[in-house]
């Protein structure tokens, strides 16, 4: 057997595609449609044409910016399971910030994006506070944080924040100047997805080639060794969280500026959750991170014209992700919980 | 009775009625963890218990038929966890995140397929007021059943040991991955009453979403309760009455969201402030080879 056959990556990449045409076949069977139907709608509505390519990329894009920050947490033997939390707080933060100043794009566009980083990077880093100070588990805190974060925007935008003329879940429609520029015309694919490709490299880079890439590694696989190494466990944990929940407020940011062009609390159909099987597929590699959110996108975005044309439900692509999250849990068992 | 008496009864009542469900997923999670198995997918536990009861009773027509599967159903998803953490060896938290959506998507997928719409089930044939009073009673019951057979039985001992120290239970004859999947698996039938309750007791309908995160703050009871039956049951509680609270106060002014997030609050400063002295079982959320 050749080497690429045997290795880890193919096999996961085997056993995703294997749970995501087994399952979907028979759930689509279950619900009286054919697989061939079911699956060549989905396909056809995710990449037919320029239109939709471009829908795929925009999902894409939501799901990249979390997974790249779960990933760099992973890689430091952290779980961050409140990118969802983050995503959201940091949409709220550019969709407040956005509405409120009219300024040109050129000022408005980079303060709100840095805005949501800012705040989803808080939101994460209170996790990490938690962790390097008392020794609070992330994985709780972060979910616990996940719901507060929704409480929060709900409360905010109902109410100290409610604006005349916006609905009971939103804020107020953006300024134009600070919508993203879109990159191709007539679609809703705007920078942030350069953003997120440019994201991708750097993290690369930063993993693979930078001191603080190491020191992420060597207190995630080994943090007694690390420790003994003097690396600062409590300072890296804190700086992984908050990177890693910038990310995914930056993320947050994006939807609102770029695609919305207004803060909803409904902004996201589960993508930080998502994002952690796109991570894991991507075997935390930014470069596969991309194929693997490519991927998820296309789930993400077909699964409507499956819907539409075949009659099958689109809850059908939630299954299929939940199940491929399980059937990849193997590949990363968090180090730190295996010592602390 | 004045009417301060009144408010103070329907508040008791209603502390009830919140409760439950917290207290069947959170001695779910107990059980799980004392064995070594973090179930942070709970709250998918729910879902598929609450779901399930609902679809088996349609079908039957017989809401205690729709109970059974509902309980069957969360063993059942319970068992996939189980299965991954033993035999797999794989990481629990990635899993039962897994885990949660496969159940909120299953749920949604089978509104579509088995009563034709999304959103919301049609209303079925409940468990009527006697059956609430008896799934309230029978939480309280298990609680304590719980705490007996955890802290009082050679089995409880096994299943503590597994869950502190494996490779020392098996040293001592006990099979410790046999141990943790039927604790998982228990413990999924446990936590999937609480989805009944939701659905077929307090409702006679599954809706999306109906769960609301409440598989969450068991987690956080489960904590709050230091991984004992009897505190899990007294954090539930707990919980319970700022939810009741929250609907009697829901016209004082105070904004319903911020009396939501209080258990939030509440376990994450648990989770720092108990940090020191409370310390969860030792080998909880560690795969286990032999």
């Amino acid at each position: 057997m050749p080497a690429w056959l045997r290795s880890r990556t193919t096999r996961d990449v085997l056993v995703a595609l294997i749970v995501v045409f087994g399952v979907g076949s028979v759930a689509m069977l279950l619900a009286h449609a054919s697989p061939i139907d079911g699956f060549s709608a989905l396909f056809n509505g995710a990449l037919g044409n320029t239109s939709e390519i471009s829908e795929t990329l925009v999902q894409t894009t939501a799901l990249l910016f979390p997974a790249l920050g779960i990933a760099l947490a992973f890689r430091a033997g952290l779980f961050n399971i409140g990118a969802e939390g983050q995503l959201l707080l940091g949409g709220l933060a550019a969709g407040v910030l956005g509405a409120a100043l009219p300024l040109p794009g050129i000022i408005i566009i980079p303060v709100a994006l840095l805005a949501g980083a800012t705040v989803g990077g808080l939101w994460g880093g209170l996790a990490g506070f938690l962790r390097a100070r008392f020794g609070a588990n992330e994985v709780i805190a972060t979910l616990m944080l996940n719901v507060i974060a929704a409480l929060l925007a709900t409360y905010l935008v109902g109410g100290p924040l409610k604006e005349p003329g916006a609905g009971a879940s939103e804020t107020p429609s953006l300024a134009p100047s600070a919508w993203l520029p879109t990159i191709l015309p007539d679609t809703r694919l705007t920078i942030s997805f350069v953003i997120a490709i440019v994201l991708a490299l750097a993290l690369r880079y930063v993993f693979t080639r930078t001191v603080f890439g190491y020191e992420l590694r060597a207190a995630g696989e080994a943090p007694e060794a690390a420790r003994r190494a003097g690396i600062n466990l409590s300072r890296t944990a804190l700086t992984a969280m908050a990177l890693s929940g910038a990310m995914a407020g930056l993320g947050g940011a994006t939807i609102v500026m770029g695609v919305l062009h207004r803060f909803n609390t409904g902004l996201s159909p589960g993508y930080g959750f998502i994002a952690i099987a796109v991570a894991l597929v991507g075997n935390l590699d930014p470069l596969f991170i991309i194929i693997a959110a490519f991927a998820f996108g296309i789930l993400q975005s077909g699964a409507i014209a499956m819907q539409a044309e075949a009659h099958v439900p689109r809850d059908v692509v939630g299954i299929i992700e939940g199940l491929v999250i399980i059937a990849l849990a193997g590949r990363r068992i968090v180090a730190s919980r295996k010592t602390s | 009775m004045n009417d301060f008496g009144a408010v103070l009864l329907a508040l008791a009542a209603l502390t009830l009625i919140k409760a439950t469900p917290l207290i069947y997923a959170a001695l779910g999670g107990v059980l799980s963890e004392r064995s070594g198995v973090v179930n942070i997918g709970l709250e998918g536990i729910l879902v598929a218990g609450a779901f399930t009861s609902v679809a088996v009773s349609f079908w039957t027509g017989m809401p205690i038929v729709g109970a059974a599967g509902g309980v069957i159903a969360g063993a059942a998803l319970a068992a996939i966890l189980a299965f991954a953490a033993t035999r797999l060896g794989v990481d629990q938290i990635v899993a039962g995140t897994g885990l949660n959506i496969v159940a909120l998507g299953g749920a949604a997928y089978g509104l579509v397929v088995i009563f034709g719409q999304p959103g919301a089930s049609r209303e079925v044939a409940n468990l009527g007021r006697t059956g609430e009073a008896v799934l309230i009673v029978l939480a309280f019951v298990l609680a304590a059943a719980l705490w007996y057979m955890l802290f009082r039985t050679p089995w409880g001992l096994r299943v503590r040991a597994c869950g502190e120290n494996p490779s020392a239970a098996e040293t001592a004859g006990i099979d410790a991955l046999r141990t943790r999947f039927w604790a998982v698996v228990t413990g999924g039938a446990i936590a999937a009453l609480g989805g009944v309750y939701l659905s077929l007791a307090e409702l006679d309908l599954y809706s999306d979403g109906m769960t609301a995160g409440r598989g969450f703050i068991a987690l956080a009871a489960v904590i709050f309760g230091r991984w004992n039956p009897l505190g899990a049951l007294g954090a539930a509680l707990f919980f319970g009455f700022f939810a009741a609270l929250q609907y009697t106060l829901q016209r004082s002014g105070i904004p319903s969201e911020i009396m939501q997030a209080l258990p939030y609050l509440a376990a994450l400063v648990a989770l720092a402030g108990f940090a020191g002295r409370v310390r969860a079982p030792a080998a909880d959320g560690i795969p286990y080879t032999p």
